[in-house]
């Protein structure tokens, strides 16, 4: 372990550690680019399971990965995945798993998300509920591997992560990259039109493997990948089990529930709701990479940042005088964003926001023809109106591998009805 | 009031497309550079929609100037 001021190995002494728990304080520490999300300087052959990969990058290297990264984060790719692409799949997958009267949110929540992340990420698997299983279990390790600064023993996280990859490597990774390379090679030939590849994440990185702004080798090209199929998955499915969470601790349960039923603008506005009372990294952790100033005050080179983003969710200036209570149909200001800062801001903002949970609600909560609602959104729908209940008989369970609060291993339900959506 | 002057720098942009959503009549994504760039008519939107593109923008890379070459205030009740 490096001590504090290195610029190699580990960081975890710091000069500071300065707690921001104010939304205004917090946003601007967001925006700093002097804050950077990474603590540890290795290489991932000495132990930084998480070398390289876009969510910790920082500077020059990150900007050049996200230009390319954002092509697949586009309005038109999310219509087409939010209206076409996963409907079906969504459908057809949950008359699957809800076969028993009771189940396991969580893992609904995981399966059908990790469907999509690993499309979108560029993951091919042969659609066996066996595969999707495999790929969730990466997904809940890879997960532990992104939340290492809350990890209660990272050196286990950093051994299972390694593991992880080699299996995802050897099971889905190479055939989709040998895959994706022929087809690569097809068209630079001109046998194929370069529109008509695949658009995901993995086949962006192979076509521009070769450019020295994104710092790319084989390995971290299996990182970024995986870090795309982990975000789009936890988060969502995470945040589905949280709403109905927040939901079943009401009186009025039945009522919202049939409301989500009936209108997906609703259904937005509670996952909305929620990631801001229920945010995936309650506490964001950002390091000083020189010395700089947010809000007044000094942060010196090595200092930790601590973001509060529970607190700063539940500002009354800005939510209203109840910001601790869960309401969707709460008046908030058009400059403020709904789920608070829970997707993050600045340059490190989740990629993923605009898919999970859609696009920004207008005040008037009128939508024209073409918004995005968000993959959580439509989750949330199609699990209500399969009669989701609590299950009375079991309780739920939560991660308690990890500080943050919001994280769930199971959470038991019960469904009434098996009506497809 | 005159009409300000719109500019994304391209080395600080990241091509997120914020500003495309919130105005796509003022910003385009320039898909072979991967990032935003102000339309003919920029400056002539919204005001009130200009300067939450420039205060949502992820990196800060959108830039609202006067007249005088001075970067336009933000609104009140802004982020």
């Amino acid at each position: 372990m490096s001590e504090a001021g290195h610029d190699e190995g580990v960081l975890t002494e710091f000069t500071d550690t300065i707690l921001f728990d104010r939304y205004a304080d917090i946003r601007a520490a967001l925006f700093d680019l002097n804050l950077s999300r990474s603590f540890d300087k290795r290489p991932y052959d000495h132990g930084n399971i998480r070398d390289g990969v876009v969510s910790i990058t920082h500077g020059a290297t990150h900007r050049a990965r996200r230009r390319v990264e954002n092509t697949q984060f586009r309005a038109e790719v999310l219509r087409l995945y939010e209206r076409e692409l996963f409907p079906p799949v969504m459908n057809d997958l949950l008359d699957v798993l809800v076969d028993r009267e009771r189940v396991d949110l969580f893992q609904i929540g995981e399966t059908l998300s990790v469907v999509l992340a690993a499309r979108r990420a560029g993951i091919d698997h042969d659609g066996s509920l066996e595969a999707l299983r495999a790929l969730v279990h990466h997904v809940d390790v890879l997960s532990q591997g992104s939340a290492i600064l809350d990890a209660k023993d990272p050196e286990a996280v950093r051994t299972l992560v390694r593991q992880t990859y080699a299996e995802l490597e050897h099971d889905f990774m190479g055939p989709s990259r040998v895959a994706r390379q022929a087809l690569i090679a097809r068209s630079r030939g001109g046998g194929l039109p370069l529109e008509e590849l695949p658009q995901d994440i993995h086949t962006v990185l192979l076509l521009h493997a070769e450019d020295p702004s994104l710092a790319l080798d084989d390995g971290r090209i299996v990182r970024e990948v995986a870090t795309y199929l982990q975000g789009g998955t936890h988060t969502s499915a995470q945040t589905l089990v949280n709403c109905f969470d927040l939901i079943f601790a009401r009186d009025d349960r039945a009522a919202i529930v049939e409301r989500i039923t009936a209108d997906l603008l609703f259904a937005q506005r509670v996952v909305l709701e929620t990631l801001r009372l229920r945010p995936t990294t309650p506490k964001m952790k950002r390091r000083a990479e020189v010395d700089t100033e947010i809000a007044g005050v000094r942060i010196p080179k090595d200092a930790q940042v601590v973001l509060d983003i529970t607190s700063g969710n539940r500002d009354p200036k800005l939510f209203g005088d109840r910001p601790d209570e869960f309401d969707p149909d709460r008046t908030i200001d058009s400059n403020v964003a709904r789920w608070g800062l829970s997707f993050g801001a600045g340059a490190h903002q989740c990629p993923g926001r605009s898919v999970g949970g859609g696009f920004p609600v207008p005040d008037s909560f009128e939508v024209a023809d073409d918004h995005v609602y968000g993959l959580v959104a439509l989750e949330l729908r199609a699990v209500a109106q399969r009669g989701i209940g609590p299950d009375p008989d079991a309780s739920p369970e939560r991660d308690l591998r990890t500080e943050r609060f919001t994280r769930w291993l199971r959470y038991p339900v019960r469904f009434s009805a098996r009506v497809s959506a | 009031m005159s009409e300000p002057q719109v500019t994304v720098d391209p080395e600080l942009c990241i091509g997120s497309g914020d500003c495309v959503r919130l105005l796509p009549a003022a910003f385009r994504i320039a898909e072979s550079l991967g990032v935003s760039v102000p339309q003919p008519g920029a400056h002539s939107a919204d005001r009130g929609l200009l300067l939450r593109a420039r205060s949502n923008c992820p990196t800060h890379a959108i830039e609202i100037l006067d007249a005088d070459g001075e970067p336009v205030p933000d609104a009140e009740g802004g982020r």
